[in-house]
């Protein structure tokens, strides 16, 4: 386990900091800046900018600075929200999307998986069919088209959820982006614990269970299930990512206060320190998340231990 | 597969000619109309809070994302193509270098790479076919390279050589031809994920722009306005949804067909 993760961290940290010069550099060769406006400012006062800024000094200093301040957690100050620093925040969208990418993501686990062994349990048949077309229709359906839909038939025409805010983290609020956002990563991990179980339970020590006499339900449960879902983990790395995109348009969409609210204003008001932020945050949270399912991935097939 | 394609080429068949075929443009404002319901006269399936008509928008807004999905996953295939073709024919190190690339690129979180492309270079309509089609030809080369590396012991490729066929002309006559249908599977499925992108972007505000239209765009307009008009939602989102579903079915079953 050790060697491994210590193999996973020296290929994760290179690319966290490509991932950060690569980001910087196109940001300084980009055509224009933040201090673009609707009016041009006099040359003296764009002069003082960028030098209280930073960016009048040669890149190679301006990328060192920023990894420095970035050790100490320091983002760098937003260029449009004035009174506020990046980090500052990045400290208050972060718990939010944490919140609604976990509860996203453990509704899509336990969806998903509970959809893969019922089609699984009827492999073959009608219910196996079915089910599996339904995830493929769950993974191609977009959030940005779920969520509206969503809102529109059990919030404005049923009634029974709240359409949008934060409502200081009521579940309620939560429910119908949680739901929205879950759905496509549900079909994928449908998918793949169906997949995983088929092969499972062709395997020997299912085989053995079967043959002491035990039932298919708890054969499935018991015996089937643990190495079935390694797959399932391998997935945790990307369902991270994916959860992270859909939240950008799911907290655009209900009016959330997340990190991915913040990524946009930022992207659409060209607020460089804080794109630049949110995408470095970005990269490493995906980078953790394959770090977790390779944890993961040994817990649940004890052979991958070494 | 032939009803998911067959629904495709009637939708496609639509937006081609239906645009020219209708009194409204995508973006002409009737005055006299605004919010109309659906079935009102002149406005087959209504029109928007501004006044404009939903066929019209909704079939140039398919045909712009079609184009940008159909121009950006050639943008893929020919890169992945190239990169998978030259990493299996090469192989050893190259190859290994080569598919380190893919890897490290795989990491990425790509559709935040293409958001700061699009933040930074303005938000051209080029520009999001070139920055989706740079990051989406990773699978492309995986799959391709897996193919090649798969065929190039094959007696045909042993007979080409002895009769002294230069590598190129091995590769490009004798090698591509057999990983067509694979990668004609991967280039299907390859498409929705585009439209996808395409559509998030656009919706974000950070893709196509006024007043050229996509369905990303519609879909968001309507979002904006369901609750006075739910169809303005459920019309753009509707066929988004078809074109997603039916390519991603066409795909895969291509795909299982072959593996």
């Amino acid at each position: 386990m050790g060697p491994l993760l210590l193999r996973r961290l020296l290929t994760a940290l290179p690319t966290l900091a490509a991932v950060i010069i690569l980001s910087f550099l196109l940001m300084r060769v980009a055509p224009g800046g933040p201090f673009d406006g609707e009016r041009a400012l006099d040359p003296a006062t764009r002069a003082a900018l960028m030098h209280a800024y930073g960016l009048d000094l040669p890149l190679p200093e301006q990328i060192g600075r920023y990894l420095w301040r970035l050790l100490h957690g320091d983002f760098g100050p937003s260029l449009v929200y004035r009174d506020f620093t990046v980090t500052d925040l990045v400290a208050q969208g972060l718990p939010v999307s944490l919140r609604l990418g976990g509860f996203a993501l453990l509704l899509a686990l336990i969806l998903g998986i509970a959809m893969g062994l019922f089609a699984a349990a009827r492999a073959g048949g009608r219910t196996d069919h079915a089910l599996m077309l339904g995830a493929t229709l769950l993974t191609a359906l977009p959030t940005f088209v779920t969520g509206p839909v969503l809102v529109l038939l059990l919030g404005l025409w049923a009634g029974w959820l709240p359409v949008s805010g934060w409502g200081d983290g009521d579940p309620a609020h939560l429910a119908l982006p949680v739901l929205a956002l879950a759905l496509p990563v549900a079909g994928a991990i449908a998918k793949l614990s169906r997949a995983g179980l088929a092969t499972a339970l062709g395997q020997d020590h299912v085989r053995t269970a079967r043959a002491r006499g035990l039932g298919p339900v708890t054969v499935l449960l018991r015996h089937a299930l643990r190495p079935a879902l390694v797959p399932v983990a391998s997935y945790v790395g990307p369902a991270a990512a994916g959860l992270l995109t859909g939240a950008v348009v799911i907290e655009t969409l209900f009016a959330l206060p997340g990190l991915g609210r913040y990524f946009v204003q930022g992207a659409l008001n060209r607020d460089y320190p804080l794109v630049l932020g949110v995408v470095i945050l970005y990269a490493g949270l995906i980078i953790l998340f394959n770090l977790i399912a390779d944890l993961l991935y040994g817990w649940l097939d004890p052979r991958m231990r070494g | 597969m032939k009803l998911p394609l067959a629904i495709i080429g009637a939708i496609l068949l639509a937006a081609l000619i239906g645009p020219a075929l209708l009194p409204w443009s995508h973006d002409a404002i009737d005055w006299g109309a605004i919010r109309a319901a659906p079935l009102s006269p002149g406005h087959l399936l209504g029109t928007d809070s501004v006044g404009r008509d939903l066929l019209a928008r909704t079939l140039v807004g398919t045909r712009v994302t079609l184009a940008v999905a159909v121009a950006a996953a050639l943008v893929a295939l020919l890169i992945g193509v190239a990169w998978g073709a030259t990493a299996g024919w090469v192989g050893g190190r190259v190859d290994e270098a080569m598919m380190r690339v893919v890897d490290a690129l795989y990491a990425l979180p790509f559709m935040f790479v293409v958001i700061l492309l699009m933040v930074l270079f303005g938000r051209s309509i080029l520009l999001v076919f070139i920055g989706i089609g740079v990051v989406e030809w990773l699978t492309m080369a995986r799959v391709v390279r897996g193919q090649l590396m798969a065929l190039k012991e094959r007696p045909f490729v042993l007979a080409a050589e002895a009769a002294g066929a230069r590598p190129f002309a091995i590769v490009a006559r004798h090698l591509l031809p057999n990983v067509a249908g694979v990668a004609i599977a991967y280039l299907l499925l390859t498409v929705p994920q585009v439209v996808m992108i395409e559509s998030f972007l656009s919706f974000l505000g950070l893709g196509v722009q006024e007043p050229l239209t996509s369905l990303g765009i519609l879909v968001k307009e309507g979002a904006d306005d369901m609750d006075v008009a739910a169809h303005a939602l459920l019309l753009p989102g509707g066929v988004l949804v078809t074109i997603l579903i039916c390519l991603t079915i066409a795909g895969e079953r291509l795909r299982d067909r072959f593996s």
